[in-house]
């Protein structure tokens, strides 16, 4: 991988490793276990200034590369999928507002979400509108003054709920699509924790209930009409990016688990490693490993570039990293036996993780078909 | 605006289109929006390469689809945000 790097990148890259590997790998499957991630944690993630990773240091951010950020979430991606997720959430909120908020909105939220004093959730799903955005039912009505905004509705599956200090919450005022920001302490909202999911879970996930929540006009990002066609989709680009470089962590995490105990379990004469069966799942790890990461990195160049290519390479990189990571968890859990069974190992975690990233930021059928019609248009067919 | 000017934009963004949605052609005044041309997904490629290829930067006060509707619209807008001032 360094040399796709720079210096400077590889060196970040390094310095992301050595965090993950002291302050995450060894208490992930605890995080897993009890289904909470310490605040502690996510405090020390927003003292190096991580949670900032992408933000201009005017607002209090790292001003760093999409590559740079990219190597972050495969860092993390590496030691727990549910603590990428928390990165995951705050970029998609904080590159959203970055891109569509006034002057004034930025100098207030883009701080302290910088520097990770707020935690930011993206409340986009509605039991009713997952894939199928245009379904979204939540309610945003205007006051009589006409100064404050009166929200009824219901998210689900939101990540980071449980803790987040601010909303992003998407719905429709006057029928057109709309998003504002909604703070934690809103009278009105309530926050229900969703247990049990099957991966990530210690993400935080919730369901939120709004009621009548009244928040100021002010706080609408973007301009109704526009939620759906701009604000959303720069979050959702933010949140592919960080979902494919976390599937190819989990990767990584894989393939050398895997490597590792194939070379040293004794079977027969040998090792596992020697049997050709299972080599050929390690080879086709290996070749996923080197294929997923030039995908990232072609999606994240063309990111810094600011190319209009870099939603398609994003979607390529995510839809290819996701699939990617599940076949490679399976396989890692398969080489092991019973050993990849138990949560001693991480290979049985990374298995439930990794199903989740074929499902969040658009699930694999839906990336398919965005992309399928953009391969066909391309030829002039009727892929429209 | 020069119509020079004018008609070299919407060329290059029509090229764009071209390459990107399965149609076979556009005119100046086909309603992007509106026919489905342009729809939420492609709402923001269309964008960063506006930006990209014309070195501005489309912030929230942009956000109007009187702005993007045609490209007899996007060219002048580009123009606006480039100092022009409309013919
Ligand atoms: C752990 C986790 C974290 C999440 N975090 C967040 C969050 O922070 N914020 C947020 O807003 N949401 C979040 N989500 C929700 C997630 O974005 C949705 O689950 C996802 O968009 C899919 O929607 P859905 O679950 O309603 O499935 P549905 O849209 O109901 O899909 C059901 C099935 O139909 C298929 N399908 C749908 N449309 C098409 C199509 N056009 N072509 C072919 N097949 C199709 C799907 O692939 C799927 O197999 C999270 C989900 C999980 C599991």
């Amino acid at each position: 991988m360094r040399r796709l790097l720079t210096d400077s990148q590889a060196s970040r890259h390094e310095e992301f490793k050595s965090f993950v590997k002291l302050n995450v790998e060894p208490f992930a499957e605890q995080w897993d276990r009890e289904q909470e991630i310490p605040r502690s944690v996510i405090s020390s993630l927003a003292q190096r200034g991580y949670l900032g990773c992408s933000l201009p240091a005017d607002y209090g951010g790292q001003g760093s590369d999409a590559v740079t950020f990219g190597l972050l979430n495969e860092a993390l991606g590496r030691g727990s999928s549910a603590l990428t997720g928390v990165l995951t959430v705050q970029s998609m909120v904080s590159m959203a507002l970055l891109k569509w908020g006034t002057a004034e909105q930025k100098r207030s939220w883009l701080p302290p979400l910088a520097t990770g004093k707020m935690i930011g959730a993206f409340g986009l799903t509605e039991p009713g509108a997952g894939s199928d955005l245009q379904s979204l039912t939540t309610e945003f009505t205007r006051t009589s003054g006409g100064e404050s905004l009166l929200l009824n509705g219901h998210k689900k599956w939101i990540s980071c709920a449980q803790f987040a200090d601010l909303f992003l919450v998407f719905g429709r005022l006057e029928r057109r699509p709309a998003a504002c920001l909604v703070p934690r302490n809103a009278p009105g909202l309530g926050v229900e924790p969703i247990c049990d999911l099957m991966g990530f879970r210690a993400a935080g996930l919730a369901q939120l209930h709004f009621e009548d929540v009244e928040v100021p006009s002010e706080n609408l990002i973007g301009k109704p009409g526009f939620a759906l066609s701009h604000v959303a989709p720069v979050g959702l680009q933010y949140g592919r990016i960080s979902t494919a470089w976390s599937a190819l962590g989990l990767l990584r995490g894989c393939f050398e688990e895997s490597i590792a105990y194939a070379a040293a379990r004794r079977i027969g004469g040998g090792t596992v490693g020697d049997l050709g069966m299972i080599r050929s799942l390690i080879a086709r790890m290996g070749t996923d490993l080197e294929a997923g990461s030039l995908l990232c990195h072609n999606a994240c160049r063309a990111e810094d570039d600011h190319l209009p290519e870099a939603f398609e390479r994003t979607l390529t990189a995510k839809y290819f990293t996701s699939k990617a990571a599940v076949r490679a968890a399976s396989d890692a859990v398969q080489i092991r036996g019973a050993a990849g069974c138990h949560g001693s190992s991480p290979v049985s975690r990374y298995y439930r993780d990794a199903k989740i990233m074929e499902i969040i930021e658009g699930t694999t059928q839906v990336h398919e078909d965005i992309l399928g019609k953009m391969f066909v248009a391309r030829a002039g067919g009727p892929g429209k | 605006m020069s119509p020079e000017q004018a008609s070299g934009i919407k060329d290059t963004v029509r090229a764009f289109i071209l390459g990107s949605i399965a149609i076979a052609k556009l005119d100046d005044d086909d309603d992007l929006f509106g026919s489905g041309i342009v729809n939420s997904l492609f709402a923001v490629q269309l964008m960063t390469f506006i930006e990209k290829a014309f070195g501005i930067e489309v912030g929230m006060d942009d956000l109007d689809m009187e702005n993007f509707k045609s490209l007899n619209a996007t060219a002048a807008f580009v123009l606006r945000k480039n100092g022009h001032s409309a013919a």
